[in-house]
């Protein structure tokens, strides 16, 4: 086990070096100047080029990509070349409002997911799960930012129960923290509750056509006792992998969800770096994005041997 | 099961206590202050107001640091840091003595030494500050509050220059801060304006927060336009970015924020219908659209082709495209802008409701235009500029010319115009712009005015004559002869057609009834002044 995490790990950083370089030499050889974006629209090409200079933007580009991963390599994510503040102080920022919107709607969505799944598979063909049909339709189809609009309008402008948008820390209070949240949350959960929902309910009907359920059944075991802890065991892994999937898809849902409602997130950071051309705040934050994506990869292939112990690495 | 009038009613307490939680956590939450003013403003991405010319930063500018002299709702300098001033019989020495009561945010009082390197930084990319370090022989201190400006020959708009509002305005900094080239950013945010950067609550990209200077000193006169006494009214102003203009507008309709810079035009009917929210312009002047041709390659660095352009163009047409609401459009025929100080009426029979798509067709072919290909910068994230670009790429091709787009964003748009290449290697032919309807008053400080080939803004015009009146700007002393310059150098540029005009408009900004005493001024949104009524 040691080994497959250490040779997992490794790979990480290959992956996070590969993401480097494509991203490094896609952003150089994509069109648009930071310094021309900088200088302002009625600025003259002096100070354009002046600004060119000092910003090590006329260096050659292989001297660029070595500065950038000599100072990566100590620590140093750059500073932004429009702030002129620290990359890692800007994401620190924004680290707070997009994880806890992410876990939020990770916590929302495998809850009523996984129990919307298993209550449509144990009554399939019923209500509930002709119900799950039209909500998963819905929740797949139309768009988070169309969810996000619904949803300020009705309970922000109509009825004033909830702010429309912004983010509170969690150091002001936990209820301001979570009112800000409701939202957001709401909207970016309904297509993954949806997904969670869908394979849930697939897996679950696999397993409860299995002859030991039949016999779990013919033994007087309770329906909670069949479903729970024959079946939804059983039906984990495939669960899991979605869950796993759901976690990756987050992170762009995530940039739509931060725009609608204004959360100032890691998304909104790297939507407004790429249209400014901010090099390092692009570079640093794609790097941790990928690394945190292997390991959320990893985490979930090791949640596997908890479920199933026959799987084993 | 049966369910009782007691269950009920127990179901229905607790559902409405559950309903009402959020409600109440938002009252504690809400910014009750009425001291306290919410501003969706753009992104604030750099902060230092000489290293940048964006409005923007000009606005923080204008929060933190202060002018020696301001402009009035006029356009006239009154002066503002500066106490008293003098100008020497020969009009060649400039003496300024600072006013009493200034300080910086550190506590340390504002020095002439300051000024002096203030001026020295600005100088080196201002065009007008250039102007005035080109024609200097010295600037320095004469003792604490005192500094001089001697001048080789005179400079008869010296003080205009000094009260100009184009961005990078003259902002007073710190002798340390402004000691650092004006190519080097200064990040230290320490004015002595009438509010304090509050840096602990900076989250660029996010919100900036500024917080009454309670230590400063305002002039005595009434506020009148940017000059007079800068009072401050509120306690705090947040700027809050707000990237999705229909989130800004709710945040605005539930009183979230009191203030939005730039509201979406297809929603100006929904503000107009709600009675706590208002629109307003405040810049009356507002912007000109100009269109830019590449003087280096054809057709373009033919002057046929030029004129035939500027015989092609519909004003209205464009600015229905641009700006549908016609209370905040209009035309636009003189090159120094629509209501500026010098605008002029001086040749403009080429203008013409609908434009005259014959005369240019004829102007093309005298031209001797053969089907090159011409390539159109279309910044797709600008909206009105990208409707515009479409529309201009759909009417050359109605008089036969081969109008290409090259869709990008902005920031695409700010690379590719600088190349001076033909159209085959990258090059372009035409891209739309926009420029404060106030700076092209003054031909020395827009570029877009300029017109010395290699020196000039994108596009490149050249054309010596009106490059040799616009040297005089600088020697002219009063109004009325910079009139009579303007009124000789406008026919020139529409005969060469430095540029083509395709309107002007006003965005007009909204808020929330209860925030009242804006000041309406071009360039420059001040915070000083303004007040909030409680909700």
């Amino acid at each position: 086990m040691a080994a497959y995490i250490l040779r997992r790990l490794v790979s990480a950083i290959a992956v996070m070096v590969m993401v480097g370089i494509f991203v490094f030499l896609l952003l150089r050889m994509a069109p648009g100047d930071p310094a021309a974006i900088i200088a302002g629209k009625s600025a003259t090409a002096d100070m354009i080029a002046g600004i060119r200079e000092k910003l090590g933007l006329n260096d050659p580009m292989p001297v660029q990509f070595m500065h950038w991963v000599r100072d990566m390599l100590g620590g140093d994510f750059g500073t932004s070349i429009f702030a002129g503040r620290p990359v890692l102080d800007l994401m620190s920022q924004r680290l707070e409002p997009t994880l806890s919107l992410s876990m939020l709607t990770m916590i929302l969505s495998v809850t009523v997911g996984v129990s919307f799944g298993i209550l449509a598979a144990w009554r399939t063909g019923g209500l509930i799960d002709r119900l799950l049909a039209v909500f998963s339709a819905f929740g797949y189809s139309v768009p988070v930012f169309v969810i996000g609009y619904f949803l300020i309008y009705f309970f922000a402008i109509r009825t004033h129960w909830l702010p429309v948008q912004g983010y509170l820390p969690i150091e002001s209070g936990l209820g301001p923290w979570f009112v800000h949240l409701v939202l957001p949350t709401v909207a970016l959960s309904l297509g993954f509750i949806a997904f969670i929902a869908r394979v849930t309910r697939a897996s679950m009907l696999e397993v409860l056509s299995e002859d030991y359920i039949r016999t779990a059944a013919a033994k007087g075991a309770s329906s909670y006792a069949m479903l729970i802890h024959h079946a939804l065991k059983n039906a984990g892994v495939p669960i899991l992998t979605v869950i796993g999937i759901s976690f990756a898809y987050l992170i762009g849902g995530v940039v739509l969800t931060e725009t609608v409602f204004n959360i100032p997130g890691i998304g909104r950071l790297v939507v407004d770096a790429i249209s400014n051309r901010d090099y390092p705040i692009i570079q640093s934050v794609l790097i941790v994005t990928s690394g945190l994506y292997v390991l959320i990869n990893l985490t979930v292939d090791l949640a596997y041997t908890l479920i199933d112990p026959r799987i084993r690495y | 099961m049966t369910v009782s009038r007691r269950d009920l009613i127990k179901v229905g307490l607790v559902t409405g206590t559950a309903l009402s939680i959020p409600s109440v956590l938002r009252a504690q939450t809400s910014p009750a202050s009425a001291r306290t003013v919410h501003m969706v403003k753009g992104d604030l991405r750099v902060f230092d107001p000489i290293w940048t010319a964006t409005n923007i930063t000009a606005d923080h500018g204008a929060a933190i640091y202060d002018t020696l002299f301001s402009l009035d709702s006029k356009f006239m300098p009154r002066p503002q840091m500066v106490g008293k001033w003098g100008v020497s019989d020969d009009k060649k020495t400039y003496t300024f003595e600072l006013r009493e009561g200034l300080s910086w945010h550190d506590g340390t009082p504002v020095t002439a030494a300051d000024c002096v390197a203030s001026i020295r930084r600005w100088g080196q990319v201002h065009p007008g500050g250039q102007l005035i370090m080109a024609r200097a022989s010295d600037i320095s201190t004469k003792d604490g509050k005192t500094f001089t400006i001697a001048l080789k020959e005179s400079l008869g708009i010296l003080i205009d220059i000094l009260a100009d509002l184009t961005p990078p305005c003259l902002f007073i900094m710190r002798e340390k801060d402004a000691n650092r080239p004006a190519t080097e950013q200064v990040t230290t945010n320490i004015g002595s304006g009438p509010f304090r950067f509050n840096e602990a609550l900076a989250k660029p990209g996010a919100s900036i927060t500024y917080d009454r200077n309670e230590k400063y000193v305002p002039r005595k006169e009434p506020t009148e336009g940017l000059a007079g006494g800068k009072v401050v009214n509120v306690d705090r102003v947040i700027w809050d970015v707000i990237a999705d203009q229909q989130t800004a507008m709710a945040a605005l309709q539930a009183g979230e924020v009191d203030y939005v810079e730039s509201p979406p035009a297809d929603l100006f009917s929904v503000i107009e219908g709600d009675l706590n929210l208002a629109l307003q312009v405040l810049d009356k002047q507002g912007w000109d659209v100009v269109l830019r041709m590449n003087f280096l390659h054809p057709p373009f660095n033919n002057i046929k082709a030029r004129q035939g352009v500027l015989h092609l163009i519909d004003q209205e047409a464009f600015m229905r495209i641009m700006y549908p609401d016609p209370k905040y459009v209009d035309t636009v025929t003189s090159i120094f802008g629509k209501d500026t100080l010098v605008s002029n009426e001086e040749d403009t029979g080429w203008y013409k409701k609908g434009g005259d798509p014959e005369k240019a067709k004829q102007l093309f072919k005298e031209a001797g235009y053969a089907g090159e290909k011409v390539v159109i910068l279309d910044p797709t994230d600008w909206r009105e500029s990208d409707n515009a670009s479409q529309f201009l790429a759909a009417e050359l091709r109605k008089i036969g010319i081969n109008a290409e787009l090259a869709p990008m964003d902005w920031g695409g748009l700010t690379a590719r115009r600088a190349k001076k290449d033909p159209v085959e290697n990258g090059g372009w032919s035409m891209f739309i712009t926009a420029e404060f309807d106030y700076s092209l008053g003054n031909p020395l400080a827009s570029p877009l005015l300029l017109a010395n080939g290699d020196d000039a803004w994108y596009g490149w015009p050249k054309n010596d004559e009106y490059e040799a009146l616009r040297a005089k700007w600088a020697d002219v002393a009063t109004l009325d002869e910079r009139k009579a310059l303007a009124r000789k150098m406008q026919p020139i540029w529409w005969d060469f057609v430095g540029d083509v005009r395709l309107g002007t408009y006003v965005s007009p900004v909204a808020h929330r009834k209860s925030l009242t005493d804006l000041i309406g001024m071009p360039q420059i949104v001040p915070m000083w002044n303004m007040r909030k009524a409680s909700a």
